[in-house]
């Protein structure tokens, strides 16, 4: 059965009713399943490791995120990180790829940039969005949600521009 | 439960929720990409099932007044900067979550999406230390602070407490509606089919006369 998990691909309905489950466990430990917090502390840590205590002198490091590697959400993405390789590994998927053009490239880094910025302006991510905030009825998750389902289809358009050449 | 437990939880969430994940191949910004661009909703609708789990297994909880809502002010921030990360995450083909799992499986964009991601993020650490907005969490008061376009702070427990009402009342109406999208996504889904059947009927029924 172990085999089977990893031979074929698994619906996601299934995947994402057994995560929410898990979110619930986790919601009443801690908090809703998030990324961008952790994902910011590990900025902030990569930073410090480059800058040393003059991180300490922009006053965002010391109000809103101080770096601290105990902070639990900082595991969640390295959890999610070391789940896939393991998976990938086993289902023999894993493979180093790079993407093959250089537009492909430009996209990445504006996209990537873009959602960084995102993050930090909203306090939120996506998955804050959709697992966390939603699901809480907290006002911020509507007006998340009407947020990244506007921005999905400005990108989209663009994407199709580009894709159409 | 002290810090380094949380640490190992989350650890070992993440973990599942790398496995699978990488078996489903869900990925966020396909749930809303495809459904825009392709009119595909197989990752929209798995999106659609978990939130309504997730309303209802939340709001239970908040009504006992047991769970770890998020607490924090939210407003036009909130807004613009889920925008900018919509259209960001749609050029990079990845969200938050998938650029960490198709990192794991090898995929060196997404590893790029995610240092960029982290640029990014600093990017802002800067601009916030200049003008010190959206107001940090800490100095959030939970009111409306229109001056900082803040909204203050509301969810279903604030709504529980307001209006008197177990806030799994106002869960069970959200996942209600949650229930209508997922099934006009199924109409649509049918309707999709029945309209490739009638292509290929008609193509078959053409080919004789060529």
């Amino acid at each position: 059965m172990a085999s089977e998990f990893f031979k074929k691909t698994l619906d996601p309905v299934i995947a994402l009713v057994a995560i929410a489950v898990m979110d619930i466990f986790l919601f009443v430990i801690v908090g809703a399943w998030t990324v961008g917090g952790g994902e910011t502390m590990m900025t902030g840590l990569i930073a410090q490791g480059f800058m040393g205590d003059d991180l300490k002198r922009l006053p965002f490091w010391n109000l809103v995120f101080e770096p601290d590697p105990t902070y639990w959400k900082i595991y969640i993405s390295l959890g999610m990180l070391f789940g896939a390789f393991v998976s990938a590994v086993i289902a023999k998927e894993f493979y180093i790829r790079f993407p093959r053009r250089m537009s492909e490239w430009v996209m990445i880094t504006i996209g990537g940039l873009l959602m960084g910025i995102g993050i930090r302006l909203a306090f939120v991510c996506n998955v804050s969005t959709f697992f966390g905030m939603g699901p809480e009825m907290n006002m911020g998750g509507y007006l998340a949600i009407s947020g990244i389902i506007a921005g999905a289809w400005v990108g989209s358009m663009i994407y199709k521009k580009i894709l159409e050449g | 439960m002290s810090a380094i437990g949380l640490c190992l939880v989350a650890f070992i969430f993440g973990s599942v929720v790398g496995v699978l994940v990488q078996r489903s191949r869900f990925c966020n910004t396909a749930a809303l990409r495809d459904a825009m661009l392709f009119k595909t909703y197989r990752n929209t609708k798995a999106l659609l099932v978990a939130m309504m789990i997730l309303t209802i297994g939340f709001t239970t909880f908040i009504t006992f007044g047991e769970g770890n809502p998020m607490y924090f002010d939210v407003g036009l921030n909130t807004f613009a900067g889920l925008f900018i990360f919509g259209v960001g995450m749609v050029l990079a083909g990845a969200c938050t979550v998938s650029t960490w799992v198709k990192t794991g499986e090898g995929n060196v964009g997404a590893l790029w999406a995610l240092i960029f991601t982290f640029v990014g993020m600093f990017l802002f650490s800067l601009v916030w230390s200049a003008n010190y907005w959206p107001p940090a969490p800490a100095s959030m008061t939970g009111e409306p602070n229109l001056e900082a376009l803040q909204l203050g702070y509301a969810n279903a427990a604030t709504l529980q407490e307001k209006f008197g009402i177990p806030a799994i009342f106002f869960g069970l109406i959200q996942a209600g509606v949650l229930y209508l999208i997922y099934k006009a996504i199924l109409r649509k889904e049918a309707g999709q089919a029945e309209s490739h059947r009638m292509a290929q009927a008609k193509s078959a029924t053409a080919q004789p006369a060529e």
